[in-house]
């Protein structure tokens, strides 16, 4: 993508959150262009356009990927906590990741934090420990396709 | 027609979100320690709050107050699943062991 397409869909991005944030009025404006400006400004800072750009074509995907399995690992740890602890046999896990480091990793170990079973604990160079409510569920190869849901939503390569 | 509906749905939705908030929160008192009990909390409460917003979103004024609701989740998912990798990551540097099944 263009650095100016990318510019235009942010600043788009970031009028639809000014409107929604006024909430449809628009007497405010004048003063949402200027946020929307500065938001534009900030993000380019701190987020320089070309690396790690999301591909909008895998975006649907990966939400209804990510939606479904909230609600199954909210399921999951609802029943769990009906049943008390002898539904539980935690253990440490490590993982070794496959996706580059930056953004692509970040968002994994924040989205297996609300998937079912694990919660990341540390990640040291390109292991990542994590606490799983129970050993004998499949956690490693639900990361494996977390982790191919994310390289494919950055482009990027396991 | 989705006036008569749209009440129902969205009382079905609350009504779920406050399930899930209640488990969560049965999670937080059951479970033996602190790496169990942010799974209860990262994962029952917040899908809890997605059905108690979306609810909510289905009964308001207009679209953009709608959104402006829904906008409230991915925030709360973000802050939820920082706050719990440094939690459990301080607890796991503190030497704090994780709860088995064999220990008392």
């Amino acid at each position: 993508m263009s650095l100016i397409r990318i510019l235009w869909l942010r600043v788009l991005l970031f009028a639809c959150l000014w409107w929604i944030l006024a909430e449809g009025r628009l007497d405010g404006w004048l003063l949402g262009g200027v946020a929307v400006i500065a938001a534009t400004w900030t993000s380019v800072a701190l987020w320089p356009p070309p690396a790690h750009g999301v591909r909008l074509t895998a975006l649907p995907g990966f939400l209804a990927f990510f939606f479904a399995n909230s609600v199954r690992g909210g399921w999951q740890v609802a029943l769990m906590a009906l049943r008390g602890r002898r539904a539980l046999q935690p253990a440490f896990l490590e993982l070794p990741l496959n996706l580059p480091a930056g953004a692509p990793r970040i968002l994994l170990i924040n989205v297996l934090g609300l998937m079912p079973g694990t919660v990341g604990i540390e990640l040291t160079g390109d292991r990542l420990r994590l606490h799983v409510l129970h050993q004998d569920l499949p956690v490693v190869a639900e990361a494996r396709a977390l982790e191919r849901r994310i390289a494919a939503l950055f482009g990027a390569t396991t | 027609m989705t006036d008569l509906i749209m009440p129902w749905i969205s009382g079905t939705l609350l009504i779920v979100g406050a399930f899930f908030y209640a488990a969560g929160t049965l999670g937080l008192l059951r479970f033996p320690d602190v790496y169990s009990r942010l799974h209860a909390l990262a994962k029952a409460d917040n899908l809890g709050l997605g059905f108690v917003l979306l609810g909510l979103a289905l009964q308001a004024e207009s679209i953009a107050v709608g959104l402006k609701l829904l906008l409230i989740w991915p925030l709360a998912l973000a802050a939820s699943a920082g706050v719990s990798y440094a939690i459990a990551r301080r607890a796991d540097s503190l030497g704090v062991k994780p709860w088995c099944k064999d220990s008392p």
